[in-house]
C-alpha cells in the first residue's frame, strides 16, 4: 500500500492562513492503514487548527470528512458538492498525493492543500512500522532475484550488487535501519539452491516503464471508453 | 571477458602489466574546484614512481574537478591517469559520451565503479542517477571497444579502446560471494582490477585463493590495494566509519604502541612490510598505493621498498 | 429514573446470561453498572423494577444469576447477591421516598389468600395498577415463608420488613391472624371480591409413615421453624436429628443447633452430590459442628415411655429412577441407629387446602387442580400462584409466579377472559470462550468473612457481615458488563489494518471482511477504540458527549473571568474509586469555583488523542488523566498504550502551540479520595504553558 507521514503542523496551518471555511478530507484506505490521513486524524488536526487559530483570536470554521478512497470520481463526488454547496474556501487532503492531485483537477477555483508528505510503496513489517518495498518501475524483474527488489531495496538500486558498503547484513546509508538488499536476495537464492545465477550479468534496465519514462498511465480495453 | 593477452588501449600500465612487471599505481585526487596548480603539484611529486595514477571521480559524493578534466591535466603534466568513473552521477548517454571524450583527450585508462551514496558527501539532498551499475558499465564500455556499438545498439563513428579497471572489495559481506562478484566483473569486462586496501592479510590470502581457484588471475589482472596508517587516530577511524574495512588488533596495537610523533614512521614500515607480503601471493600482478594526501611520501615508499625505478616500455 | 445506557447491544429477547438465569429477569447487568458508577438509587430502581423482594433477595437469594455470571470463568462470579444487599441497605431513605401510590383507581377487587413472596407480589402489582386488593393471612406476621421457616440468623426481621412496607405503602390492604375457611369463608370471599388468588403455599409438613412418629420430641418441619420464629423454643433436648437433605432441612438442623442440644445431626436419602440443598448452606451447617448422614433412609423412631430415644435407619441404594423420579431403593441388611432425643422431619412440604372443601375449586388427592399457563382454577375467576401451584421452589421463583397471577389477574378483570401466557423465549450471549478467559486478569471475589461459627450457634444473630462501600464498589467492577463493549460503526469504516487486532489483550478483535469484535468475547477495554484510525469503532459503555456538552456550557455564558483558572478538565479511572465522594455530578458553580471538571471513566485506557486534546478545543487550560494504580488496570497493555497515546498528545500540542505541559498522565496512589486531591492541587499550580505563535510557525517550517 501507499505510505504517507503526517506534514509538520506548521506546515498545514500554514496554508490555511487566508482562508476562513476549511474542509479537511480524510482517506479510508491507505493513509487509514498507515495511521496518517484516517478520519481519527482529520479529527485531530481540525481538533488542532481550531485550538491554534483560535488561540490567535481568529475563529476559522473547520469542517471534517472522510471518504473510502479520494482516486475514484463516485467516492470525491460528495465532497465536490459540499464543496459548492457548503461554500468551502479550501481543501486539505489527507489522502496520499494521488487524491491531492485528483481533487486538484476537479476542484476548480478551490485551491487544495496537502495534509501528508507521500513516501513509498510498502508493507507493514511489525506493529507500527512500515518499510519501502517496491519503486513501481513498470518492469518486475524480481523473478531474478528470489521475489526481492533491487530496484526498490538497494540505496543504489543497483541490480549487480552488491556494492562495497555492504557490511553485516547491512546498507551503509543507514545500517541501523536497511539491510543491505543483495545480502537478502543472496541468503534467499541460497535458500531456493539457485545462488549461481548470480553469476549472470543482469542487464541494464529499461527505465521506460519507469517514470523516466514520462508520466505513466494504463488501459483495460474491455472497459475503457464503452459506447 | 577480453582476452588477457591481445593489447587493447596499448596504454602504458597495460603494457607494463601484459609484459609481466609488478605494477604499481597510486591515487591522485583532484582538487575541490578549479584550482589546476594544486593538481600540478601533485602530479610533479609522484611522477616517475608509478605507473599511472587513479582519478577520482567526485569520490565519496563531494564535488571536485571532473575526471575526465584532471585526468587531461594529468596527461598534460607526463603522467598517465587511470580515469575513475562512477555511476551515481550521470546515466548512461553521458557515461558514453565522457568515455569518447576521454578516448579524444588521450585518456587511455578507466576504472568502473559504482560510487559512494549521496548521503556521505556534502551534496547529500541531490538526486542519484545510478543509471547503470559498474558491472553494466564495464559491459557497455567493453561493448564499445570490442564490438563499436553504443549501449543501444548503434554504431561508434571512432572507437575508444580503453583499458578496463573495476574494483574489488575481499572484506565485504557476503565474504562467499566476492569473489563471484570478482568473477561476474571479469566476464562483464574488466581487464585488471584494485582491490580495498588491505589490513586483514589472512583474509585476503584466502579471497585470493579462492579467485586462483576460479582461475580469475589468468583472466585479469589482480593489484593489491595498500594504505599507509598515519596515526592511530586514523587507524581508529578507518575501522568505525569506512564501511568494509576492519584493521585487526595487533596493527592497532601496533600503531598505538609507538609515540605519536613516530607513529606515522611506523605506519610506513607496516605498508612496506604489506608490499613484500603482497608481493608474494600468487596471482597479484601489481600494488595500488592509496596515500591519500599523503602524495609526498609515495616517491620514498616506492623507493624504499625497492619499486624503482619504473620500467619504460 | 435514569435511561439505561445499554439497550443497543442486547435487544428483544437476548438477555445477559445472569438476566436470563433470574426467575424475573432482573437487569442484573445494569444495577451492578449503576452501583460501580456510585449510583446506588439507581440501582435500587432497577431492583424494584422487577423485585419487590430485594432486601430479602439481598440475603437469601440463591442466586441463579452467579452461577451464570460469565466472569467465572475467569476467576469467580461476581458477589451478586451480596452486591443487591449492599443496594438495598445502602438507599433505606430512597426507598421510602420513592414509595408509590397507584395514579387512578380501577374497578375490580381482588382477594389473595397467603401473604408469602408470591401472593405478596401479585398483590404489590395489582394494587399499583389501580385494583382494590385484600390480602388475608392466617398468622399474625406477614410474609408466608420468609417470615417463618427462614430462621433470623440468615433473613432479620428489619431485612424482611423494608420490603413489606413498600407493598403497604401502596395501598394494599392486609387481614392477618384471618384463616380463610375458619374466621372467613371461602364463598364470603367469592361474593365480595371479583377475583381470588390462592397463594397459600406449601404451609404443612410431610410426616412418615413409620412407628413412633407421633412420640413425644418429634416436631414436623415446619410447625417446628414457625414457633421458633414466634419466640418458643421447643424442646429439643441434647441430641437431635433432622430428617431430610433440602434447604429447609438445612435451617431447621442449624435453627436446632442454636436452641440448645450439644450434637445435632442430619440424615438423608440422598448422597452428598445429590442432596439438593444448595452447597454454601451445607458447608455452613457443617462448620457450625452439624453431622450429616447421607444414604440413608427412616426405619423406626424408637421410643421409650412415649418418648423419643432414637432412630433406625436403612441403607439407601438409590434415590431415582433412570427417569429421574423419586423411586428410592434400599438395602435392608446395611442399617444404622443413632440416639437422639428428638426427630424433626424435613422430608417434604404439601399445602393445607382445608379451606376449599365444601367449595366448587377442584382438589384431587390432596392437589388444587390447576392450569398453569392461565393459572386459572376450575372455578371461574379463582386463581392460583406460588408454591401451591408450583411446587417446592425457591423465594425468587415465587415471585415470578405473581407477577404471572397479577397480569392474569388484571386482563380478567379488565376483559372477563383468562389469559394464557406465552412462555418467553430468552436467548443469551452463551458462555465466556476459555480462550478469551485465559487472557483476562484475575481479580479475586471480595468475600466477607462469617461470624465465628462458635460464636453463630450461640444465637440468631445475623452471621454474615455485608459489604463496606468499598468492598461493593470493588467487586461491582470485577462485573465484565457483558455485550457493552465494541462494535463497528459501519463495514465501510473499515480498512483493514488490524490495529484493532494488535491492540487487543484478549484475542477478541478479528478481521474477517471487515473488523469483528464479538459481543460473546469482547471485555470492553475500549482499546480498540481509542487507537482505531478510521474512527470507526464505537463503545456502548461510556462517552465523551456528557463532558463536552458540560465544558460547553460552562465556557458559553459570558462570565469566564469568574471560572477558577487553569480550569482543568480531568479524566479519572472510576475503578479507584472507593466511596461516592467524587461520583456525584458536579454543579456548575462547583466548577467555576475549584477550576477541575470531573470526568469518571472505566479504565482511562479507552480515551482517544481526540478525547484527550478535545477538553483544550473546548476551552480548558491542562487536561489531567489519571490512571489506576501502577499494576492496577483490569486489562493487560492497557497501561502501555495510554502512556504513549498521552506522549503522542504532548508532542501534538507542542506543535500546535499550546505547550506539552498541559496534558499530564497520572497514577493514583493509594486511593483514589487521597491521591487525586493531591494531583489537582499539584496540576493547578501551575498556570497553562503556551508556545509563542512566532515560535510555532519556525518549528514547524524548519521540518
Amino acid at each position: 500500500m501507499i505510505v504517507a507521514d503526517p506534514k509538520p503542523f506548521g506546515q498545514v496551518k500554514g496554508y490555511l492562513e487566508n482562508f476562513e471555511k476549511i474542509l479537511i478530507v480524510g482517506c479510508g484506505t491507505c493513509v487509514t492503514v498507515c495511521l496518517s490521513g484516517g478520519e481519527a486524524e482529520v479529527q485531530i488536526l481540525a481538533s488542532g487548527l481550531r485550538i491554534a487559530f483560535g488561540r490567535e483570536g481568529r475563529s476559522k470554521t473547520i469542517l471534517e470528512d472522510c471518504v473510502q478512497r479520494q482516486c475514484d470520481e463516485e467516492f470525491i463526488l460528495p465532497i465536490l458538492n459540499r464543496v459548492e454547496n457548503e461554500q468551502i474556501d479550501a481543501v486539505v487532503s489527507l489522502a496520499c498525493g494521488v487524491g491531492v492531485n485528483f481533487f486538484a483537477d476537479r476542484l476548480g477555483k478551490t485551491p487544495i492543500f496537502p495534509g501528508v508528505n507521500t513516501t513509498f510503496y510498502g508493507a507493514g513489517m511489525e506493529p507500527g512500522l512500515w518499510a519501502e518495498m517496491c519503486a513501481g518501475c513498470g518492469d518486475c524483474m524480481t523473478a531474478h532475484t528470489g521475489g526481492i527488489c533491487p530496484v526498490a531495496r538497494c540505496s543504489k538500486h543497483l541490480l549487480n550488487g552488491p556494492c562495497g558498503g555492504s557490511e553485516k547484513g547491512k546498507c551503509e546509508v543507514d545500517p541501523a535501519n536497511i539491510d543491505c538488499v543483495w545480502q537478502l536476495i543472496y541468503d534467499r537464492l541460497q535458500k531456493l539452491g539457485r545462488v549461481d545465477e548470480l553469476q549472470n550479468v543482469l542487464p541494464a534496465k529499461d527505465w521506460r516503464t519507469a517514470s523516466d519514462g514520462g508520466v505513466r498511465r494504463t488501459v483495460r480495453e474491455h472497459l475503457y471508453r464503452l459506447k | 571477458m577480453s582476452d588477457k593477452n591481445v593489447i587493447k588501449s596499448g596504454s602504458n600500465l597495460e603494457r607494463v602489466l601484459s609484459s609481466g612487471h609488478f605494477a604499481v599505481t597510486c591515487e591522485c585526487g583532484p582538487p575541490k574546484g578549479a584550482d589546476v596548480e594544486h593538481l600540478q603539484k601533485k602530479i610533479d611529486l609522484i611522477r616517475g614512481c608509478i605507473d599511472a595514477a587513479n582519478v577520482t571521480d567526485n569520490q565519496t559524493a563531494v564535488v571536485r574537478m571532473s575526471s575526465i578534466a584532471a585526468s587531461a591535466v594529468l596527461l598534460q603534466n607526463g603522467l598517465e591517469p587511470i580515469m575513475q568513473m562512477v555511476t551515481r552521477d550521470r546515466n548512461r548517454i553521458a557515461a558514453q559520451s565522457d568515455v569518447f571524450g576521454a578516448y579524444a583527450l588521450g585518456i587511455r585508462n578507466m576504472l568502473c565503479l559504482t560510487g559512494d551514496h549521496q548521503t556521505f558527501g556534502n551534496h547529500p539532498m541531490a538526486k542519484n542517477v545510478f543509471d547503470l551499475d559498474s558491472i553494466q558499465l564495464l559491459d557497455v564500455v567493453r561493448v564499445i571497444r570490442d564490438e563499436g556499438k553504443v549501449n543501444s545498439g548503434d554504431p561508434v563513428q571512432g572507437s575508444a579502446r580503453m583499458f578496463l579497471g573495476a574494483a574489488a572489495n575481499p572484506f565485504a559481506d557476503p565474504f562467499e560471494f566476492r569473489v563471484i562478484r570478482l568473477a561476474k566483473k571479469i566476464r562483464a569486462g574488466a581487464d585488471f582490477v584494485q582491490t580495498q586496501c588491505i589490513y586483514d592479510m589472512d583474509r585476503f590470502r584466502k579471497f585470493m585463493s579462492m579467485a586462483c581457484d576460479m582461475g580469475l588471475d589468468k583472466q585479469c589482472f589482480i593489484l593489491a590495494g595498500l594504505t599507509p596508517l598515519k596515526s592511530a587516530g586514523m587507524a581508529a577511524y578507518m575501522n568505525r566509519s569506512v564501511s568494509g574495512i576492519t584493521i585487526p588488533d595487533e596493527i592497532i596495537k601496533r600503531i598505538k604502541g609507538v609515540p605519536k610523533g613516530n607513529q606515522a614512521e611506523e605506519g610506513i614500515n607496516l605498508l612496506l612490510e604489506q608490499i613484500q607480503q603482497v608481493r608474494e601471493i600468487p596471482g597479484i600482478a601489481g600494488v595500488h598505493i592509496m596515500a591519500i594526501e599523503w602524495e609526498e611520501r609515495v616517491k620514498e615508499i616506492t623507493e624504499r621498498a625497492g619499486l624503482l625505478p619504473r620500467p619504460q616500455l | 429514573m435514569m435511561e439505561k445506557e445499554f439497550t443497543q447491544i442486547l435487544a428483544g429477547d437476548m438477555l445477559a446470561t445472569c438476566s436470563a438465569a433470574c426467575p424475573v429477569h432482573t437487569d442484573t447487568r445494569e444495577y451492578v453498572q449503576r452501583l460501580s458508577r456510585g449510583d446506588y438509587e439507581g440501582a435500587l430502581d432497577i431492583l424494584l423494577e422487577v423485585n419487590p423482594f430485594p432486601s430479602v433477595c439481598g440475603r437469601i437469594c440463591h442466586h441463579p444469576c452467579e452461577a451464570e455470571c460469565r466472569r467465572k470463568e475467569i476467576d469467580s462470579a461476581v458477589s451478586l447477591r451480596m452486591l443487591k444487599r449492599f443496594v438495598v441497605e445502602n438507599t433505606k431513605e430512597y426507598r421510602i421516598a420513592r414509595q408509590k401510590k397507584p395514579a387512578e383507581k380501577k374497578e375490580g377487587t381482588v382477594a389473595i389468600i397467603g401473604s408469602g413472596p408470591s401472593g405478596l407480589t401479585a398483590a404489590l402489582d395489582l394494587a399499583l395498577s389501580g385494583y382494590r386488593v385484600r390480602v388475608y393471612e392466617k398468622d399474625t406476621k406477614l410474609g408466608g415463608m420468609l417470615a417463618h421457616a427462614i430462621p433470623r440468623y440468615r433473613l432479620p426481621v428489619e431485612a424482611l420488613a423494608q420490603d413489606i412496607g413498600d407493598i403497604l405503602a401502596a395501598g394494599v390492604e392486609v387481614r392477618t391472624g384471618c384463616q380463610v375457611g375458619k374466621d372467613i369463608s371461602f364463598d364470603d370471599l367469592r361474593k365480595e371480591n371479583d377475583a381470588i388468588l390462592i397463594a397459600a403455599g406449601l404451609a404443612e409438613s410431610h410426616s412418615l409413615p413409620i412407628p413412633g412418629t407421633d412420640s413425644k420430641g418429634v416436631f414436623l418441619g415446619i410447625p417446628f421453624l414457625w414457633d421458633v420464629a414466634n419466640g418458643m423454643r421447643p424442646e429439643l433436648g441434647d441430641r437431635s436429628l433432622v430428617v431430610g437433605g433440602g434447604n429447609v432441612a438445612i435451617d431447621m438442623a442449624r435453627a436446632a443447633k442454636r436452641l440448645g442440644p450439644s450434637k445435632v445431626y442430619m440424615a438423608c436419602l440422598e448422597t452428598r452430590e445429590e442432596m439438593p440443598a444448595w452447597k454454601w448452606e451445607i458447608e455452613e451447617a457443617e462448620q457450625e459442628g452439624i453431622e450429616i448422614f447421607n444414604s440413608w433412609g427412616p426405619k423406626a423412631i424408637l421410643e421409650k415411655n412415649g418418648a423419643v430415644t432414637g432412630i433406625d435407619f436403612k441403607r439407601c441404594t438409590s434415590v431415582f429412577d433412570d427417569q429421574h423420579r423419586f423411586s428410592p431403593k434400599y438395602d435392608e441388611s446395611v442399617t444404622k441407629s443413632v440416639e437422639v432425643d428428638s426427630v424433626i422431619l424435613a422430608i417434604g412440604q404439601k399445602a393445607n387446602l382445608d379451606f376449599l372443601a365444601q367449595t366448587p375449586v377442584a382438589v384431587d388427592r390432596g392437589r388444587l387442580q390447576c392450569d398453569r399457563t392461565s393459572m386459572t382454577t376450575s372455578e371461574r375467576g379463582v386463581f392460583v400462584c406460588g408454591e401451591v401451584m408450583t411446587g417446592p421452589g425457591s423465594a425468587i421463583g415465587a415471585i415470578g409466579t405473581g407477577h404471572d397471577a397479577a397480569k392474569v389477574i388484571s386482563h380478567f378483570l379488565e376483559t372477563g377472559e383468562t389469559l394464557k401466557l406465552a412462555e418467553r423465549k430468552v436467548t443469551t450471549i452463551g458462555e465466556l470462550p476459555s480462550a478469551t478467559a485465559a487472557l483476562a486478569k484475575r481479580f479475586e471475589r471480595v468475600e466477607v468473612n462469617l461470624m465465628d461459627a462458635d460464636e453463630r450457634i450461640t444465637n440468631f444473630s445475623p452471621i454474615e457481615p455485608g459489604y463496606s462501600e468499598s468492598e461493593a464498589l470493588a467487586e461491582s467492577r470485577r462485573c465484565l458488563a457483558c455485550a457493552t463493549g465494541a462494535y463497528l460503526k459501519s463495514p465501510a469504516h473499515c480498512a483493514g489494518c488490524l490495529t484493532c487486532v494488535r491492540v487487543c489483550p484478549f484475542g477478541v478483535a478479528k478481521v474477517e471482511k471487515t473488523a469483528v469484535m464479538p459481543a460473546q468475547e469482547c471485555q470492553t477495554c475500549g482499546l480498540c477504540a481509542a487507537e482505531c484510525p478510521a474512527a470507526g469503532i464505537a463503545l456502548s459503555r461510556f462517552a465523551t458527549n456528557g463532558m463536552r456538552d458540560t465544558l460547553r456550557a460552562i465556557l458559553s455564558k459570558s462570565d469566564t473571568a469568574k471560572i477558577a483558572k487553569p480550569l482543568v478538565v480531568s479524566y479519572c479511572c472510576l475503578n479507584e474509586t472507593t466511596s461516592r465522594k467524587f461520583l456525584g455530578a458536579q454543579t456548575e458553580e462547583e466548577i467555576r469555583q475549584s477550576g477541575i471538571l470531573r470526568v469518571m471513566i472505566p479504565c482511562v485506557a479507552r480515551l482517544s488523542t481526540l478525547d484527550l486534546v478535545s477538553p483544550i478545543e473546548l476551552g480548558a487550560d491542562k487536561v489531567a488523566v489519571i490512571a489506576c494504580t501502577e499494576n492496577g488496570c483490569f486489562y493487560t497493555g492497557a497501561e502501555e498504550l495510554l502512556a504513549r497515546r498521552v506522549k503522542r498528545v504532548q508532542k501534538f500540542l507542542d506543535d500546535i502551540g499550546v505547550g506539552q505541559h498541559n496534558v499530564q498522565l497520572f497514577k493514583t496512589d493509594g486511593s483514589a479520595e487521597e491521591s487525586w486531591p493531591r494531583i489537582w492541587e499539584q496540576f493547578r499550580s501551575t498556570p497553562a504553558q503556551t508556545v509563542a505563535p512566532g515560535e510555532l510557525l519556525a518549528e514547524g517550517a524548519s521540518r
